[in-house]
């Protein structure tokens, strides 16, 4: 009886590493991601922000966004027009400016905490930073679904207000399909999709959505006019223009 | 009278069946049976303050904030914080949980070298740990008017955990799961836990409690002194099953009807053994002492002799029990009311119909008549109840005057009675709500609510510098701590960008630092969703009435003052409702023993068919309720949510007393023609089923001292008392007045 227990174990085992052996490994997989996210030079485009509230009330924000490499952008509200001209300026290092044209003022504003909203959407600054997600976790294979990958993201940073991520991803094109955020009570709080679609020679997010469970409010980005690879400089990227 | 008896004893079969059925369907219901510990939705609707209290309440979440105070020698130690964050940290997981506010977890806007920073209090992953650390952090803590004696104390010694629930969870789930988990952290510092939905949590605790244990105590209790009255099974069992059938449909019917067992219903089953068994007592003793040889005669006789005083004793209880329907603030005394005097007539019903028939159909008629009466006349009778006879024909104005002298004595103590609202002083000293409630007192000015609710643009300059100018003048009230709103926050943000702690001029503006507060786990606390209507939230620190109506006048009049057509300013809170609740109180208990004195007199009156016989049967209780308020009024026993019941329910089952007697009296003249027979033959015969139903009626109400709840403690001491009171008024005072009004006029016998 035993031994028949221990060989199904053994065989089973085999069979497991033999299919991990077969698949990918995590980090490649990971990393494929990455470069999907983030292998365009620069990026230009409009987003319309949706704010959907648990009663099905939904406000629009829309914002014009442009994007160089993985660390600099600038998101510059057009409406509605009481916040039109506010801009918020993110640069390395966690380094972060607003302009508010109202007091024709920039500060430097500081975000030690990641886990706060972004503007009053459901993503938080950790969830807009655009850094490599294999910079910010450990994956781990835990199954494939249909043409997705299932990935456990554990977050490297212990100030993560998430447990885990699972993040599905594609099999051919190594988008990210959707991620469940899981709290440090192992409970799921947040759910993202995504909308890929290729524009020219890259995979564009055209919409993302992020539901708070337990609000019950969502955010939905939807991208447009995006443009690609048109050579920004730094110089975009600066306090002085961000007033302009 | 006789044909009604015969009917009774003709249906039997029919009744018992009936009874059966119905018992078995009620009886059904009582698993479905559930608790409403939400005093906050007992706040009558048609009260602008408190119907305002309640939606503000709900709308920004007031009423579902719980809190923990985390009490120790010093807050700013590492370890001290360390545990903040874990009680924190726990709650953040906690199912049914929305957001958690404390000293590791708040938001911070401050002004820094490199410009804004909108972020945390403290770095809940770096916490401070070096005493210089330490030491600044305390500056800037004490140094900001919103942290400062709101989430840590002045003395700097005591800390607050804000959370509040979801729209959805299960309040009272939430609240034992966050109990449990907070308690199994096993922390060094003292932890109090306090805020509604807490306060819920301990107060079912606290009925269900009751409900278990006293019950059974006045089940046996009234067990017991049956048998000793009666010394027979059936007069043992009768009683009980009439009180016990009455509990179960009562309790049946509210489920029925979707009502729940509030703070003040759970006393319902015990009130109905009280007065519930009591017809039953009436029925029996009259039973026995019936001295006609045929059984079946005997019992129709007997029954035809009862039913009157008994129908009118049971419809004048429940007249003293439906008079609070008229008078109540809070929808669950109304409720009481109205299910206490249903109850009330199914005790009735069930001891005049039900009683009967089932003595008839199995025969059990009173087996030796003769020996129980002359028994039963050498214990009570001859030591009490002769010698009070005698008594009340040697010194009728002697008893009269003892009287007299008692009521005036009364009168002048009437004036010192208290009246009690708040709800802390419903708990008994060590009881936790209690005790959280002291410590938030102490330590962090209290913990009633007070709402400022401003309907108008909270985008709007004038608003906001308007909400800042009210949250001022809030504050120069002693009693008030601090104040908050969305236009502090506003101020710190326009500060930041560096153009003063001031509401900016421009709308524009604050649209734009709008910007940064969109999304604040805070936001909701303060404004709607809309931006329509925005609160200032603060406390009251003082639980004396004349505190709150003072802060309420100067509320009233700076809001007519300053509201203005763009902004219109409402105050409610606990404090107003108190003081609405007060008012109640004193007005309530007027109302209620108004109706109840004029509908008691009509009943009898009519019944009786002489309006002076209805005044005299009303005396003896009016004296007892005198002599009660009096009471009250030297002990200090206040006048409370509870203990304004007293008065009614006073004169609904006092007034029995009389009535017996009255009813004896002319029963007794009528058969013999003469007065002082009458009297002392009424007295001998309902005197002792009087005397047996005061002792087991207020040894039902002692009962109540063994609640967990003050005001029902101090309501069945006062009911109590009130029994002997009137008892003892209508053995001595009415046949005092019985006899001197015969002295000077003849009653006429019809």
């Amino acid at each position: 009886m035993r031994n028949l227990k221990l060989s199904v174990l053994v065989s089973a085992l085999f069979l497991f590493v033999g299919f991990n052996a077969n698949a990918q490994d995590a980090n490649t997989i990971l990393k494929k991601v990455d470069e999907v996210m983030y292998s365009p030079k620069d990026m230009t485009g409009k987003t319309k922000i949706v704010l959907i509230d648990k009663n099905g009330k939904q406000t629009t924000r829309e914002a014009n966004i442009i994007q160089k490499g993985t660390d600099k952008r600038i998101f510059r509200f057009t409406a509605p027009s009481s916040q039109a001209g506010i801009a918020v300026l993110s640069l390395p290092n966690d380094v972060m400016y607003l302009y508010m044209p109202a007091f024709n003022k920039e500060r430097r504003i500081s975000s030690s905490v990641k886990s706060q909203k972004f503007a009053g959407t459901d993503f938080s600054y950790d969830d807009m930073e655009a850094k490599p997600n294999a910079l910010k976790y450990t994956p781990k294979l835990i199954k494939t679904e249909g043409n997705a990958y299932v990935l456990e993201l554990t977050p490297k940073s212990k100030k993560s207000a998430y447990s885990k991520v699972i993040m599905k991803v594609h099999k051919t094109h190594y988008y990210p399909i959707s991620a469940e955020f899981y709290d440090k009570g192992n409970k799921k709080v947040k759910d993202g999709k995504s909308v890929y679609k290729k524009i020219g020679k890259y995979w564009n997010a055209q919409e993302m959505s992020m539901t708070d469970l337990k609000k019950k409010h969502t955010t939905k980005m939807i991208m447009s006019n995006v443009k690609y690879d048109q050579n920004l400089f730094d110089s975009e990227f600066t306090v002085r223009k961000l007033k302009q | 009278m006789n044909k009604f008896a015969k009917a009774i004893v003709k249906l039997k079969w029919l009744i018992i069946a009936a009874v059966i059925g119905l018992t078995l369907l009620f009886g059904y219901q009582l698993k479905n049976l559930t608790i409403n510990s939400d005093i906050i939705s007992s706040l009558p609707d048609d009260d602008p303050v408190a119907k305002l209290y309640k939606n503000i309440g709900s709308e920004f979440g007031g009423n579902d904030m719980g809190m923990i105070v985390l009490e120790t020698d010093n807050i700013f130690t590492t370890q001290v914080l360390e545990h903040v964050k874990q009680i924190t940290d726990s709650l953040k997981i906690t199912e049914g949980i929305s957001t958690v506010t404390s000293i590791t977890d708040v938001l911070d806007i401050k002004t820094t070298e490199f410009g804004l920073e909108i972020g945390k209090l403290v770095d809940e992953y770096e916490l401070p740990t070096t005493q210089a650390q330490l030491d600044s952090l305390k500056t800037y803590v004490f140094s900001k008017e919103m942290y400062k004696g709101s989430i840590v104390s002045e003395d700097a010694t005591a800390t607050l955990v804000l959370f509040t629930l979801l729209d959805d969870a299960d309040k009272q789930e939430v609240a034992k799961e966050v109990k449990e988990k907070i308690e199994a952290l096993d922390l060094p510092e003292k932890l109090y836990f306090g805020g509604l939905p807490m306060m819920m949590n301990d107060i079912t605790f606290l009925i269900v409690a009751d409900m278990v244990w006293l019950i059974p105590i006045v089940f046996i209790l009234i067990a017991f002194i049956l048998l000793l009255s009666f010394r027979s099974v059936r007069g043992v069992v009768f009683p009980l099953i009439t009180a016990a059938l009455a509990i179960v449909w009562t309790l049946g019917i509210m489920v029925l009807t979707g009502y729940e067992i509030t703070i003040i219903s759970n006393i319902i089953p015990i009130i109905l053994f009280a007065v519930g068994s009591a017809y039953t007592i009436h029925v029996i003793n009259s039973i026995n002492l019936s001295v006609e040889k045929d059984r079946k005669k005997a019992l129709i006789k007997a029954l035809a002799f009862i039913i009157v005083p008994v129908i009118l004793a049971s419809v004048t209880t429940a007249i003293g029990f439906i008079s609070f329907v008229f008078g109540a603030y809070l929808t669950m005394i109304r409720d009481f009311g109205i299910f206490t005097s249903l109850g009330t007539l199914i005790a009735l019903v069930i001891s005049i119909f039900f009683v009967p028939a089932v003595i008839s159909a199995f025969s059990m008629y009173n087996k030796n008549t003769e020996q129980t009466n002359t028994n039963k006349k050498n214990i009570l009778s001859n030591i009490i109840l002769q010698p009070l006879a005698n008594l009340l024909f040697k010194h009728p104005k002697y008893i009269f005057s003892v009287w007299g002298i008692l009521i005036m004595i009364s009168i002048s103590a009437m004036f010192f009675i208290q009246t009690s609202v708040n709800m802390a002083n419903y708990f008994k000293k060590d009881n936790p709500t209690r005790v959280a409630e002291d410590i938030m007192q102490k330590k962090f000015g209290g913990s009633m609510p007070i709402y400022i609710v401003f309907e108008g643009d909270m985008q709007n300059p004038e608003v906001l510098k308007l909400m800042k100018k009210t949250g001022d003048f809030m504050e120069t009230d002693h009693n008030i701590n601090t104040t908050q709103s969305v236009a502090d926050l506003v101020e710190q943000m326009n500060d930041a960008m560096g153009e003063g702690k001031k509401i900016p001029d421009k709308k524009d503006k604050i649209e734009q630092l709008w910007f940064l507060l969109d999304g604040q786990e805070i936001m909701p606390q303060l404004v709607s969703d809309e931006l329509d209507r925005g609160i200032i939230q603060s406390k009251f620190a003082s639980i004396a009435t004349s505190d709150i109506e003072n802060f309420d006048k100067n509320m009233t009049k700076f809001i007519e003052e300053n509201s203005t057509e763009n902004c219109k300013i409402q105050l409610t809170g606990m404090p107003s409702v108190y003081v609405k609740l007060n008012r109640s109180l004193l007005s309530s208990q007027f109302s209620s023993l108004i109706i109840a004195i004029f509908m008691v007199l009509i009943i009898v009156g009519l019944i009786l068919r002489s309006a002076l016989k209805g005044i005299f049967a009303a005396v003896p209780v009016v004296a007892t309720i005198i002599v009660l308020f009096g009471f009250m009024g030297i002990t200090g026993i206040p006048l409370d949510i509870a203990t304004v019941l007293v008065g009614s329910i006073a004169l609904g089952i006092g007034i029995d007393y009389s009535i017996h007697v009255i009813t004896g009296f002319n029963y007794k003249l009528k058969e013999t023609g003469d007065v002082h027979k009458a009297i002392e033959n009424t007295i001998m015969t309902s005197g002792k089923a009087i005397v047996i139903n005061v002792v087991s009626v207020a040894a039902g109400f002692l009962v109540l001292l063994f609640s967990q709840l003050v005001p029902l403690q101090s309501f069945g001491l006062l009911v109590a008392i009130s029994m002997f009171g009137s008892g003892l008024g209508s053995l001595t005072l009415l046949p005092v007045v019985l006899i001197l009004a015969n002295r000077k006029k003849k009653i006429t016998v019809k």
